[in-house]
């Protein structure tokens, strides 16, 4: 065998190997997108799970019953109320 | 005897034909040959077959899910949201056969079926098979452990409504598909809707996803919509209904909100309601959104209308003195009033109600045609445009087509047809100096200019005869609202049942605040009350009055009207001063 032949033997086995190793690594990075995706996702339906509570615990019925029942709070009313007018 | 080799045996020394060996030969070869045939057919000419059913094996559709947008009010809370569920998927053809009994028992009790029903499903001859839909998150993930092959969860959403009962009919409702059935789910599925994206996977045996082959189509979500709607004035309206309807063992209640500067509707109120959250209870009556969708006979919530066309005329005027009389006669049915008044200024046909009042303007100064187009213009007679579904026109017949008597009738709201939310719209006239406001449900905190079907004196003049209406003398006292001065117009009419009149009542109050400079209009709708009175003025004005307090209050408008302090307060007025507070002195406005 003569040496060309031997050097494009070598250089066929070293492009064999690095496309292993790429696909090997595209398969790694896939799987780390894919989990990324999903953290993704999950944390999008958190927030809007964690908003949809905080106006479930801020809703009108809600304030109107501890602010009545639990502080023993009165509505205002204008005879009770002081009108404040923005100095010029 | 000849010694013989053993591999010159004469044993062995056959004389064959050659024939034989030439077909054995050949037949070899032919089998070679048909072997090669059959590998380049397969991965030739007939190699699609096979690359689809290798596919199939491998390969799967998944959905990419799109969420729908989020209801918001004007204040950017949210109203109805979407969370996500799971729904439980059976792939048929990987669901291995002689499944473990525990394991099918397991995943029966998860998804709360009977095991001979989910039996039934697995051996459906479908490829995919819902097992279940809108489940739990929790509940999902338990249903992965088992880790059964060919059992999958896909994404979808559940919708959420946190208002419950108080936003149900502006809301509406979606069905399990996440389409909208009613309200503005309904109105604006198209805006709301998200549109799913597909992708093309390679999966395992156990269903998870190991390659990415092509995304086809990408995923849209959904649009927010931003309502113009109050959640604190609507929750209070929706209660001050609620309260309203079972204090007077009435059947049903309505109330509507509008911000006369911008056209907005504040809140959109109906009782009976229906929580939209729970499934279950999503027919029937409470679904229907009277104050959009009943039409009535306005009865004697029409006269300002009327009697504006006449002041507009300058036929008349505030302080024009009338004769009332017992009752009027046009027709074969005579006119009467509640009580019988001998002489009346207009403004005072309009503080008491007076039928024969208002039927002897119309009658005396007014022509059928001078009264459609003002009714028409106002909007009676056409749905309102907002985009609620189911939104009626009402009624107002063509005015070549009344008799005197229905002239006479028309003219204090009976023979005409209008929702309470009609009604409304038509008294920003009032509170907008004689121009009638664009309505719309969406948020847009901006002015918006009306079209002019009144002069600004007429107007006033009329909100000033409204105002009377709640003072001492008027229909009704119990609309006054404590810091505010208002006005508006009761109405109490007779039910229709079937041809005629029969022994129930509806009970309106429609009206304006604060009168020094209107805000809001507000309407009121009580459908047969039954404790006592039935007058819009013992029955809907309270409400009128409650819904008008708490909502001025909530957007901060000053008082215009003279209330007894209980503060103590210093005429110079203190400056205040604090970190983030501008200094500020004290000034009641009176």
């Amino acid at each position: 065998m003569n040496r060309a032949t031997l050097t494009l033997l070598a250089l066929l086995l070293i492009c064999a190997l690095s496309l292993v190793a790429a696909q090997q690594r595209a398969r790694k990075l896939f799987i780390l997108q894919e989990h990324a995706q999903i953290e993704e996702r999950k944390l999008n339906q958190e927030w809007l799970r964690l908003e949809y509570e905080q106006r479930n615990l801020s809703k009108s019925a809600r304030i109107r019953d501890v602010a009545r029942n639990q502080l023993h709070m009165s509505p205002i009313s204008p005879e009770r109320t002081l009108y404040l007018k923005e100095a010029k | 005897m000849r010694p013989v080799g053993f591999s010159t045996t004469p044993n062995l020394v056959l004389r064959l034909p050659m024939w034989r060996s030439r077909l054995m030969l050949f037949l070899l070869f032919f089998v070679f040959m048909m072997l090669l045939l059959r590998a380049f057919w397969i991965q030739g000419p007939g190699n699609a077959f096979y690359e689809a059913k290798g596919v199939r094996g491998t390969q799967r559709e998944l959905e990419l899910p799109a969420s729908r947008g989020k209801i918001l009010d004007r204040n950017g809370q949210v109203i109805a949201t979407s969370l996500e569920a799971k729904s439980v998927i059976a792939y048929n053809d990987t669901v291995p056969d002689d499944l473990a009994t525990d394991k099918v028992q397991k995943l029966a009790s998860l998804l709360q079926i009977s095991e001979a029903e989910l039996r039934k499903k697995l051996k459906e001859e479908r490829k995919q098979v819902f097992l279940k839909r809108q489940v739990d998150p929790a509940v999902a993930q338990q249903i992965k452990q088992l880790e059964i092959p060919g059992i999958g969860l896909n994404n979808e959403y559940r919708r959420f409504y946190p208002e419950g009962e108080a936003m149900a009919h502006v809301v509406g409702f979606t069905n399990v598909n996440d389409k909208g059935q009613e309200g503005m789910e309904l109105s604006r599925e198209a805006e709301l809707a998200g549109h799913p994206g597909q992708r093309r996977v390679v999966v395992d045996r156990l269903g998870r996803v190991v390659e990415d082959v092509a995304i086809e189509q990408l995923p849209q979500n959904g649009k927010d919509l931003n309502l113009s709607i109050d959640s604190k004035i609507q929750y209070l309206a929706y209660n001050a209904v609620k309260d309203a309807v079972e204090m007077h063992h009435a059947k049903a209640g309505g109330a509507v909100v509008l911000d006369t500067q911008t056209g907005e509707i504040l809140a959109l109120a109906n009782y009976p309601s229906y929580n939209p959250n729970d499934r279950r209870y999503l027919t029937g009556e409470q679904l229907r959104n009277r104050v959009l969708t009943d039409t009535f006979e306005p009865g004697s919530t029409i006269k300002p209308l009327t009697i504006s066309i006449a002041l507009e005329k300058g036929v008349i005027k505030p302080d024009t003195n009338m004769v009332i009389g017992a009752s009027y006669l046009v027709g074969p049915k005579p006119i009467t009033d509640t009580h019988p008044y001998g002489n009346l200024t207009v403004a005072q046909v309009i503080q008491k109600s007076s039928n024969i009042g208002t039927a002897k303007i119309a009658m005396n100064h007014l022509s059928p045609e001078e009264m459609w187009d003002f009714y028409t213009a106002v909007g009676l007679g056409q749905s309102p445009k907002i985009g609620f579904p189911g939104a009626v026109a009402g009624t107002v017949h063509p005015f070549k087509k009344w008799m005197p008597t229905d002239q006479a009738r028309i003219a204090f709201g009976y023979g005409i047809s209008a929702s309470l939310f009609q009604v409304a719209r038509a008294y920003t006239v009032f509170a907008r100096d004689g121009e009638l406001v664009p309505l719309t449900i969406e948020r847009s905190p901006e002015f918006k200019p009306g079209t002019r079907v009144l002069s600004a004196k007429t107007a006033i003049e009329m909100r000033n005869m409204m105002e009377a209406v709640t003072e001492p003398g008027g229909t009704a006292v119990k609309a006054q609202t404590e810091g505010y001065r208002v006005g508006g117009k009761t109405g109490t009419a007779h039910k229709l049942v079937g041809k005629g009149y029969g022994n129930s009542y509806r009970a309106y109050f429609a009206g304006i605040a604060p009168i020094s400079a209107p805000r809001i209009v507000v309407a009121v709708m009580i459908d047969e009350p039954t404790g006592g009175s039935h007058y819009g003025g013992d029955v809907a004005a309270p409400v009128f009055s409650t819904i008008v307090g708490e909502t001025l209050r909530s957007l901060n408008v000053l008082p215009d009207n003279k209330v007894k302090q209980m503060v103590l307060q210093d005429q110079s007025g203190p400056e205040i001063h604090t970190a983030n507070v501008q200094p500020q002195h004290v000034a009641l406005k009176r």
